[in-house]
Formats: C-alpha cells, sequence, structure tokens
C-alpha cells in the first residue's frame, strides 16, 4: 500500500487491529465456517497419485456436498496437493506454485513419494523431507490413496480448520503482503 | 517386411570394411547383433549403417566400469527390419570422450547430453554439451558412476 496523505484530525482503525479484533472474538468461527467449506483444490497431479487426485474432481464422488471444488489455476486455489515425488529440478516451479496461492492456502501431502521420496528416497535427484519446506497440514498415506482416502483427508483438514489447529498463516494486511 | 537386403549380414559387411575396428562380433538370436567397435572409428560405422538402412538411433547409454573402463552403448535399428544393433565402445575412465554422432544421427544431441550428465562421457563436437534433465548444480557430479556417494538418504 503506497502512502495516503491524512488530515491531522481524522484517525483510522489500522487493518491490524480489525484483523486482531476478528481472530479474538466469534466472527473468526463464521470466518472459519466458510473456509472450510470452500477449499478449493489445485489440480495439479504430479505423479500416478494425479489419477486419484483427477478422479476425487468429477461427479463421481461429488465433492461439492464439501464445498471442495477442482480449480485449474492456483491463483484460484486454497489447497495445494503435492501429490508425487519431486525431484530438485521441479522444487523450483512448485515453491513458484505454491507462492502464486493467496492466503489462506493449505497444503495435503498425498502418497508415499510425496511424504518421504517413496521407492526414490535414495535417489540422487528426489527432494526428500518436503515438509520441512512447505507448512504441511494433512499426510495421505498410500501409494497412491483411493479417492475415499483422499475426501477422508479433506474432512480432516476440515476438523483441523474449525478447530483452529491448522498451519495457514493469515495474512496481516498491515504488513503488506509478505 | 521391406528392404530384403536389411538383415544380419550387414554385420559381415561391416566387420569386412571395417577390419580393425570392429571386434567381437555375435548374433545371439535373428534379431539381435552386438559387437565392439573403435571408439575413434564411430562416426565412420555409423555412417556406413546408415548408408546401409540403419535409419534409427534408437538409444545411445553408458555403463560404468570400474576402475580404469567405461562405455559407450549406441542401440541402432531400422524401421524397415527387424533388426537391433548394439554397438559398444570402450573409453578409459579417467578422460572418457567420444565424437558426436549429432551430425549423422539428427537425435543423438539429447541421447548424448543425457549421457553426458549421468556419466561425465564427453561427445566431441556435440553443439550443446549441458545437462539435459538435471539441474545445473549437479552437472560435474556424474550420479550414475558407480562410485557416486551424494546420495541423500542411505538406509
Amino acid at each position: 500500500m503506497g502512502e495516503i496523505e491524512l488530515p491531522s484530525n481524522v484517525s483510522v482503525t489500522s487493518a491490524s487491529a480489525i484483523n486482531e479484533f476478528i481472530k479474538n472474538s466469534p466472527l473468526q468461527k463464521i470466518v472459519n465456517w466458510g473456509r472450510k467449506n470452500s477449499l478449493w483444490f489445485m489440480t495439479h497431479p504430479m505423479g500416478c497419485c494425479g489419477i486419484e487426485q483427477i478422479c476425487v474432481g468429477v461427479a463421481h464422488y461429488d465433492t461439492d456436498r464439501f464445498g471442495i471444488i477442482p480449480r485449474c489455476s492456483p491463483r484460484q486455489a486454497d489447497v495445494m496437493m503435492i501429490s508425487g515425488y519431486v525431484s530438485k529440478k521441479y522444487l523450483p516451479a512448485l515453491q513458484r506454485v505454491w507462492d502464486q496461492m493467496l492466503e489462506p492456502r493449505w497444503i495435503l501431502m498425498m502418497g508415499e513419494c510425496a511424504i518421504s521420496g517413496g521407492p526414490w528416497w535414495e535417489s540422487y535427484s528426489t527432494v526428500t523431507h518436503l515438509d520441512e519446506i512447505f507448512p504441511v497440514d494433512i499426510y495421505i498415506p498410500g501409494c497412491p490413496p483411493r479417492p475415499e482416502a483422499l475426501l477422508q483427508g479433506f474432512i480432516e483438514l476440515q476438523k483441523k480448520i474449525v478447530a483452529e489447529q491448522d498451519r495457514t498463516v493469515i495474512p496481516n494486511p498491515a504488513d503488506g503482503g509478505e | 517386411m521391406g528392404d530384403e537386403k536389411i538383415d544380419k549380414t550387414i554385420m559381415i559387411e561391416l566387420s569386412n570394411t571395417f577390419k580393425d575396428a570392429v571386434s567381437d562380433v555375435d548374433v545371439p538370436s535373428p534379431n539381435r547383433a552386438v559387437a565392439r567397435i573403435d571408439p575413434g572409428k564411430v562416426k565412420e560405422i555409423m555412417q556406413f549403417l546408415l548408408d546401409n538402412g540403419f535409419d534409427h538411433l534408437s538409444c545411445v547409454s553408458g555403463v560404468d566400469y570400474p576402475p580404469d573402463k567405461m562405455d559407450v552403448v549406441y542401440h541402432v535399428t531400422s524401421y524397415s527390419a527387424p533388426l537391433v544393433i548394439t554397438l559398444k565402445a570402450s573409453l578409459p575412465r579417467d578422460d572418457p570422450n567420444i565424437d558426436s554422432l549429432c551430425g549423422i544421427y539428427w537425435n543423438a544431441n539429447w541421447y548424448e547430453r543425457e549421457t553426458y550428465e549421468l556419466y561425465g562421457i564427453k561427445f566431441n563436437d556435440c553443439p550443446y554439451m549441458k545437462v539435459l534433465l538435471l539441474i545445473e548444480e549437479m552437472e560435474g557430479e556424474w550420479p550414475l558412476r558407480k562410485d557416486y556417494a551424494g546420495y541423500p538418504d542411505l538406509t
């Protein structure tokens, strides 16, 4: 935000004060209720787990009833699923996609490869310990996990959001972004 | 089956044409032929194969034999005959370099770059001898060599 000249007799409530007020009031529960019921996820298949990820988005599992909708752009999404092994070459691109997402945002780790490296644990080009790089909320084990498991992961994430135990960083507008 | 002339008799022609450069010729099955070649003559041999109907360089790969040897393995096939020729060239392990085939088979470029980044085998006159799939910081680590020690999580 740029500098705005204010007359000396006018005082404004700062955005951070409003933010703090909402956080400590019951209003935050309503905000969280809205957030947990609109978990739009980014269609970002990274490996064979991506097949299951695409399956979750189709009509058979009807994720709309939980407010879970696939989106095709990181700028419209709230949830990123890391759904495959991440090579050293791919990590910068993944970080860039993550940086493009608007806060609040969450990460689901999907499948053994994302969680630990899976069969590529010892590989020369795989990045392991991804949870030290990204704030991961939910781990969904499986190789690959079934779509039902993925839905279960989303529901667990909703429970975490309601309980305010999720790891998302709610931005303070007064900080001007990062 | 296309050109009747393209069959394993190419190996006899090959060893007759390049008497000094081709050795250990073996034809283990009707579809397979193996030979060792002199790395200095690789361009002439490949040009000979291309002129005789072997128009597809299927694969270029490497094998590490520590402590002193390193192989480059070429698989050459034909679109009109069911025969795969495997050619192996031995290089010294401390300075492995061999002539590039980019002027003969256009698709050799990426194969050679991948062999380069994984084994450190230099292909002379390759137009862009840089890493292809690895990150650039890993150039010089040669991860598929037997003595590579950069694995992150040894179990």
